[in-house]
């Protein structure tokens, strides 16, 4: 049985950016993954690193979000200098593109009150009329009403992120197990814990922290935290490569370095379904070039479904177990945009043994307090 | 709704097994539809058989007695009743998880979908990848290929050509090549040295199905003696400056070079599973076939409840078992329309037949090994995934760090990310995962296959209509 | 690479890369295409290395052209029209006809 510091169960975008940020202050990491044939919903990710619109009703999560995207710029150059890996992080402000006048209005409403909540904190983001928009993004179509700019979005892309993060784990020392999918977690009187896996494989270690997606909420369930969770299924339509012309993500479509574009967003309560559907796919095509007919004429490379890891206000679920508090879960469904600070702050939070004050508003307990 | 967004079997490809399965349909009064890609029925073995009969008598003969069976397969295609549609893609399936079974097909330039009971997949098969270092050149092709643009259009090869791997369809092409006025320089023949196995399966065979065992031997045993052939052919390498112009390789422990125009390759054909594994039919890995094939009871019903499949893309077992096995798959489709249960004796017209083909297909499969520096590529400069140039170095570096299986490898890499949506690479990358983990190819696993699985753009997606009964309740 | 068994019969005259082609009523354009001596239909988006038809029915990609204004066709699956305009993908970089080694 291997003895590890600290496990980290799931190797997705939240589970390899905790042991990434982890396995650096020196100790002996392990990471545990399950197989291939999985959910694996960080393979289904758009790629925004996004500030602009979140956090109606929480302005700590508007906060949140605003961190990490200033925590990614150092973020994505130490992955880069440590693994020759660029995750082509780019940050040259964001679009969100409205189709319709009624999407336009419900947009500008959001962003005021928005603002009204940061209050002192301020809230950046510029209206731009479809005149001033052809400038920034040339492809724009004539059925746009207009848009919201925010300087702090930009965007990188995910599945070099997640390879980044796997390969500056390990350089850091740190244990990668693919193929165990942790069947129960057994608490040590002693303190600690034994990781029991299928495929025969055991650990035991002084610290856990679960991000294992949809799986969490078993594994938490049996330390005494509650992870309300559930699965809501996007799918998103990738283009063949293309020339570069689009030098700004929106939250329609994003180019990637590579050329191919990205189109979405969907969303589906179809439980823990991951197969694409014709209509969803073809409703995201008409939106999309509703934004940027350009797109058109372009092959759709691949399509994807992936299943969210959603809370019930869609806000992250950060918490430490009372009776067992070696043991740490988080979940949320913004695995790019808060890598950085999963990397950084909420690896030293564990360090430290302790999720600061400030982020209790990320407990779960928030869900149980009456209306 | 209108009448031809509709019917009730669906079957795609219009190969021997298509051809069959759609007739033995129409004639029980079954609405059957054929898609076909191809803008004349035959698959890749009958490719074109109406023209060729019709106008290049000539090249009727090169081609062989047993490709003019396929002329009476088009004539009860076309007297059954059967819609057909040639020129037409199929893109996608809809999920099990959807409340009606449609196709997604492209054709015109349009795209549609089409409401169905149950769809056939007669998908046929297509060549084993042979990832070599420089075989993206253009001047190297399949077998196949060659072969098609023979049938098609009655091209032969000019200048120095040089012929790789093994399998009967090599053997088959090049004695139709000499027929028509056109030899190679060499045959590079990449099976090793003969086990006893392998001798005894010929004679196996020879019992089993003499009359294909004869015709077989007959092409090899002419080829080889017009036809320079190399023995126990390894590292084979392509070169040239943006085309081939040379190949190198060594044969009985010596090395050679060659000047050539132009390099077909053959390592066997595996069944053309992309649109199966899109519709999320559970597939295994063939030990023995060496390749993917999909979880089959009864005669063609796959792990989904409303989708058949039948002839190579279930299996290979050649042209002459595909219609048997086409015959018997419809049956069992009209008995699954009709609810009732079929039993498995009734469902298989001539079973020692088809037994017989499965035999002379498992001595072929010992005869004709697939090479194994094909399988694996050594050299790890070797590209694997053409569409996106990724080499078996980068494979095995994504391995090591902890990949596996071939959709981490595709995130980690973009190998299956490309227009050919892995069908060239795909097999070469879990085999290359399997070997550096020591797992099985069934613990590895296959690409996850999304839509579409033909081109479509975004623009024909946009315009899809989607006819409203599609989803009543 | 490839030469024609019979005389040609229905003729047709299509276009690759502006580029006149004598071809049959019945090819396929990548048949046609090979059968004139074209060498590169188009170049990969990765590397720009030139490619050409591997596999004639459908499963490599390497084909892909524009033809008449329309992307992402499989030259070995479209059968010649006279007057037909193709060019190389669009996605990919173009194609030549090589034997001329003009690109």
């Amino acid at each position: 049985m291997k003895h590890l510091d600290i496990a980290v169960i799931g190797g997705g975008l939240l589970g390899s950016a905790f042991a990434y940020g982890l396995s650096a202050d020196g100790g002996r990491v392990g990471l545990i993954d399950e197989g291939d044939h999985a959910i694996r919903t960080a393979r289904g990710n758009f790629g925004l690193v996004w500030v602009q619109g979140k956090g109606l009703n929480m302005p700590d999560y508007a906060r949140w979000s605003l961190r990490s995207a200033y925590a990614w710029t150092p973020f994505s150059e130490q992955l880069h200098a440590q693994t020759g890996i660029s995750v082509e992080y780019h940050r040259p402000g964001g679009f969100y593109v409205s189709i319709d006048e009624q999407e336009f209005a419900d947009n500008l409403a959001l962003l005021k009150q928005l603002r009204n909540e940061a209050g002192e904190d301020g809230y950046d983001y510029e209206i731009v009329e479809p005149s001033a928009l052809r400038k920034q993004l040339p492809e724009i179509g004539p059925a746009v009403p207009g848009a919201t700019y925010c300087p702090h979005d930009g965007h990188a892309n995910p599945l070099k992120l997640l390879r980044a993060l796997q390969e500056g784990f390990q350089l850091n020392g740190g244990v990668y197990t693919p193929r165990a999918r942790v069947t129960h977690i057994v608490p040590l009187k002693s303190g600690g814990f034994e990781i029991h896996c299928d495929g025969g494989h055991r650990f035991g270690s002084d610290k856990l922290v679960i991000a294992a997606g949809h799986g969490s909420a078993e594994l938490g369930h049996h330390l005494g935290m509650e992870i309300p969770i559930f699965p809501v299924q996007g799918q998103v339509v990738v283009t063949e490569r293309a020339q570069m012309t689009m030098a700004y993500p929106t939250n329609y479509v994003r180019q990637t370095d590579d050329g191919n574009y990205l189109l979405g967003p969907s969303a589906r309560d179809v439980g823990f379904n991951d197969e694409t559907e014709t209509t969803t796919l073809r409703d995201i095509t008409r939106r999309c070039t509703t934004a940027f007919p350009h797109l058109k004429r372009l092959r759709v490379q691949r399509t994807w479904a992936a299943l969210r890891i959603m809370t019930p206000d869609g806000f992250p679920v950060y918490l430490q177990s009372e009776a067992y508090p070696e043991a740490f879960s988080f979940s949320c469904h913004s695995g790019v945009t808060l890598a950085a600070v999963h990397a950084t702050d909420v690896s030293r939070w564990v360090l430290d043994g302790q999720i600061p004050s400030r982020y209790r508003c990320f407990h779960p307990e928030r869900f149980n307090v009456p209306a | 709704m209108t009448q031809d967004t509709s019917t009730d079997v669906v079957v795609v490809g219009a190969g021997p097994a298509g051809m069959t399965a759609a007739s033995c349909l129409a004639e029980s009064g079954v609405r059957a539809l054929v898609l076909d890609e191809h803008t004349a029925p035959g698959g890749q073995v009958y490719r074109n058989v109406e023209k060729v009969t019709d106008k290049r008598s000539a090249d009727l003969d090169v081609l062989g007695s047993h490709y003019r069976n396929g002329s009476k397969l088009v004539e009860r295609l076309h007297s059954s009743g059967a819609q057909y549609w040639p020129g037409t893609s199929v893109w996608e399936i809809s999920a099990a998880e959807e409340p009606t079974l449609a196709v997604g097909v492209v054709r015109d330039g349009r795209v549609r979908m089409i409401q169905a009971d149950h769809i056939i997949l007669a998908t046929g098969a297509m060549e084993r990848p042979t990832p070599f270092p420089g075989w993206t050149l253009p001047g190297v092709m399949t077998v196949g290929a060659a072969q098609t643009l023979l049938k098609s259009s009655g091209l032969v090869p000019d200048g120095r050509i040089a012929v790789a791997g093994s399998g009967p369809l090599l053997y088959l092409y090049v004695s139709q090549l000499i027929k028509a006025g056109k030899k190679p320089q060499v045959i590079l023949d990449t099976r090793p040295r003969a086990s006893l196995q392998a001798k005894l399966s010929v004679l196996t065979a020879l019992t089993v199905d003499p009359a294909s065992m004869f015709r077989g031997l007959g092409w090899m045993r002419e080829v080889r003696r017009e036809v320079r052939v190399r023995e126990r052919v390894h590292q084979l390498r392509a070169g040239g400056v943006e085309k081939l112009s040379s190949i190198s390789y060594e044969s009985c422990d010596r090395q050679f070079t060659d000047e050539v125009d132009l390099l077909l390759v053959h390592d066997g054909v595996i069944p053309n599973t992309w649109l199966g594994m899109s519709a999320g039919c559970r597939h295994h890995w063939h030990a023995q076939q060496r390749c993917w094939v999909p979880d089959i009871t009864g005669v063609g019903q796959t792990s989904r409840q409303s989708v058949s499949v039948v002839g190579d893309a279930a299996g290979i077992i050649g042209a002459d078992a595909s219609v048997l096995q086409g015959e018997a798959v419809a049956r069992e489709v009209i008995a699954c329309l009709e609810g009732k249960q079929q039993t498995a004796v009734g469902n298989t017209a001539h079973p020692w037949l088809v037994r017989q083909h499965r035999l002379l297909r498992r001595c072929l499969d010992q005869f004709y090994p697939p090479a194994q520096e094909f399988e694996l590529p050594p050299d790890d400069e070797t590209i694997v995934c053409r569409c996106e140039e990724v080499t078996a170095g980068e494979i095995r570096r994504v391995a090591a760090l902890g990949c596996v299986g071939p959709n981490q490898g595709k995130a980690f890499t973009r190998c299956g990310m490309g227009p050919c949506m892995g069908r060239k690479c795909g097999v070469t990358v879990s085999r290359l995962i399997a070997e550096h983990h020591g797992l099985g190819m069934d613990e590895v696993g296959h690409y996850r296959i999304r839509p579409p699985v033909k081109p479509i753009t975004v623009g024909q997606l946009a315009e899809l209509e989607i006819d409203a009964h599609a989803h009543t309740a | 690479m490839f030469r024609r068994r019979d005389r040609v019969s229905d003729p047709v005259t299509i276009w690759f890369c502006d580029r006149a082609i004598e071809a049959v009523a019945d090819d396929s354009v990548a048949a046609a295409l090979l059968a004139a001596g074209i060498a590169c239909f188009g170049r990969t988006p990765v590397s720009g290395a030139p490619r050409a038809p591997f596999c004639m029915i459908g499963n490599c990609f390497d084909c892909l052209v524009e033809i008449d204004g329309e992307t992402n066709l499989q030259a070995c699956l479209v059968t010649v029209r006279d007057g037909m305009r193709i060019r190389s993908h669009p996605g990919n970089g173009p194609g030549d006809d090589s034997e001329k080694g003009k690109a």
